[in-house]
């Protein structure tokens, strides 16, 4: 039986990862990979903590519903990137800034 | 499996007695399907029929929202305490419903949009399933649901900046949109998690929630909090996350911009009163320590919101990222009246609301005519347009004196709603916050002054230097701008109509 605790770390970790990969990368196909594995952090702690729920499954339902959501989420954000390539020829987000004050 | 077989039956029919208070999404969802096969087999010329399907589904599905008003007095819960239908959620997914009609009937009235070689059609599909995600958002009551339908109107809205791209910046504001908000959605999610380890539940009217978060150290509890605050901060815009809002605004399609500055926002509120209210509850009925301040963050919130909001809007010289800005001001006033946590507060707030939709709207429908007939859109550029448009600047006039505050227009009377609601919390509690938020919202008011009367001055004061050849014809667009400066008139004298 593996402690809850390891879990919690190891969601964290994955949180910290997905975190520093979005404010170091200068790519966003490489941010939109952060972005994965923050709501990946957050799934492992609903499924493991749906333990303690298991009359509703409150934790394994809202994983079930993140993980179908992230997906549209990034199919939209991947074409949103296509297009912005075919105007830039570039995807970091750095060089991109036409719109500033 | 035969632990579950006890509770199968009370599921399903808390599931079957939930649907009949459902019916306003459920034509929204219907609406949504039809509207879809509609535009791909008999759209129409430029998606006529298309519109008018939503428009219809959409009004269908307010009728039924205005059926529930009577029998919802003190609030019901349905599929298992996953929605809440109560009053405040009802006059909010009205208002939502009033924005998306407004909203449609603008990018009817955009030529630009109208034109464009891909056709309109996917954009009108877009409006069902934006309100539908709106309403959820106005009842949401657990933790997957404020999830799901901020996810469903953020998704749409990211569709909806990128659709018509026919340029570099619209491009760019898509992208900065989306992967902005795929963070806050993802820090967010992230905070519930959090919040679903230390209580066991997703439903914030469940007691079991307050119970067990206030055995968790304050501070851990704080962080979860905070995370969660992160994602409904995205869709607010308020201070530490506004920095998408200005770039998005510029970029996207001008009735797009309309839409995002009120419908999303509008919505955002709704969810920020849904996650505070179990921790009143539980703060009005225990006496020891609250479990999260939440007046203190938010006051900080809201008195950095208005002094960023409405300073750096002096400085802008585009339209719309001064009214982007101007709108980052208007939130912080706003949570002004949620702070305040008062009936007269919540009160203060819906006609706020309605007043900023309403004036946001016509804004936007105004500069987006000038836009669309002369290509002006800095603010430098308006002078002596007074002359050439008298009808559109001198409803745009009255439309800012609103947002300003001047009596007599709703705005005024929004003000002085949320005003007396924090001087009354003031003069009960003597709290220091309160009294620092009215000075800056005071203060930042005068502030407003300067840049929404730049544009009255460029338009009727200063000479241009180029003759306008623009045929002036007026459309629906200015018919329907015009309405909407009647209305702020109406409310700003009787403003019994409405409270």
């Amino acid at each position: 039986m593996i402690p809850l605790a390891h879990f919690m770390l190891i969601s964290a970790a994955l949180f910290c990862i997905g975190l520093y990969a979005v404010l170091s990368k200068r790519n966003a196909i490489m941010i939109l990979i952060g972005i994965e594995f923050m709501l990946n952090a957050a799934i492992l702690n609903f499924v493991a903590f749906g333990k303690y729920d298991k009359l509703h499954m409150g934790g394994q339902l809202f994983a079930l519903f993140a993980i179908v959501l992230a997906a549209a989420a990034v199919a939209v954000s991947l074409a949103i990137i296509l297009n912005v390539y075919t105007y830039y020829k570039n995807i970091d987000p750095t060089v991109i800034d036409q719109l500033r004050d | 499996m035969n632990e579950f077989t006890s509770v199968l039956p009370e599921l399903i029919k808390n599931i079957t007695t939930g649907m009949p208070h459902f019916l306003p999404e459920i034509v929204l969802i219907i609406t949504f399907i039809v509207v879809i096969l509609t535009d791909l087999f008999y759209p129409g010329k430029k998606s006529v029929h298309t519109y008018i399907l939503v428009l219809t589904g959409i009004v269908i599905s307010a009728f039924f929202t205005i059926l529930q008003y009577q029998s919802s007095v003190n609030g019901i819960s349905v599929f298992n305490d996953t929605l809440k239908i109560d009053r405040i959620g009802i006059i909010f997914k009205l208002l939502f419903s009033a924005v998306v009609i407004l909203y449609a009937l603008f990018i009817k009235g955009n030529t630009r949009m109208q034109n464009h070689t891909k056709g309109i059609g996917d954009l009108y599909m877009l409006l069902p399933g934006a309100l539908l995600g709106l309403n959820l958002m106005a009842m949401a009551s657990s933790l997957l649901m404020v999830y799901l339908s901020i996810e469903m109107v953020s998704l749409v809205s990211y569709l909806m900046v990128g659709y018509v791209s026919d340029g570099e910046k619209q491009s760019e504001a898509a992208m900065k949109y989306a992967l902005f908000g795929g963070v806050c959605s993802a820090i967010m999610l992230y905070g519930m998690s959090l919040l679903y380890a230390f209580t066991g539940t997703l439903s914030l009217s469940d007691p079991q929630f307050m119970i067990r978060l206030a055995e968790m150290p304050q501070s851990v509890a704080a962080i979860a909090i905070i995370l969660v605050l992160v994602g409904i901060g995205f869709k607010l815009a308020f201070v530490p996350l506004h920095f998408w809002s200005p770039d998005v605004y510029e970029g996207a399609p001008i009735p797009v911009t309309a839409f995002l500055s009120t419908g999303p926002k509008m919505a955002g509120f709704a969810v920020l009163i849904r996650f505070m209210e179990p921790f009143h509850t539980a703060s009005n009925t225990s006496q020891g320590t609250p479990v999260f301040d939440f007046v203190a963050i938010l006051s900080v919130i809201a008195i950095s919101s208005m002094i960023v909001g409405n300073f750096a809007a002096i400085w802008q010289n585009n339209m719309k990222r001064m009214l982007a800005y101007s709108s980052i001001g208007h939130t912080g006033l706003i949570l002004m009246a949620i702070i305040v946590n008062s009936n007269d507060g919540i009160k203060a707030m819906l006609f706020y609301l309605m007043m900023y939709s309403i004036a946001n709207m016509a804004a936007f429908m105004i500069a987006g005519k000038i836009e669309e007939r002369t290509g002006i859109i800095n603010i430098s550029s308006y002078k002596g347009l007074g002359k050439v448009y008298p009808l559109e600047m001198v409803c745009f006039v009255i439309i800012l004196m609103s947002l300003t505050g001047l009596p007599p227009l709703a705005g005024f009377m929004g003000k002085v709603l949320i005003f007396s609601a924090a001087i009354e919390s003031y003069s009960a509690s003597n709290s220091l916050w309160m009294l620092s938020l009215l000075i800056v919202a005071a203060l930042t008011t005068v502030v407003s002054l300067f840049y929404y009367f730049k544009i009255p001055l460029n338009a009727f004061l200063r000479q241009s230097d180029e003759v306008f050849i623009v045929k002036v014809k007026r459309d629906a667009l200015s018919y329907i701008s015009l309405i909407l400066t009647l209305l702020l008139i109406l409310w700003g004298i009787m403003p019994g109509l409405l409270i």
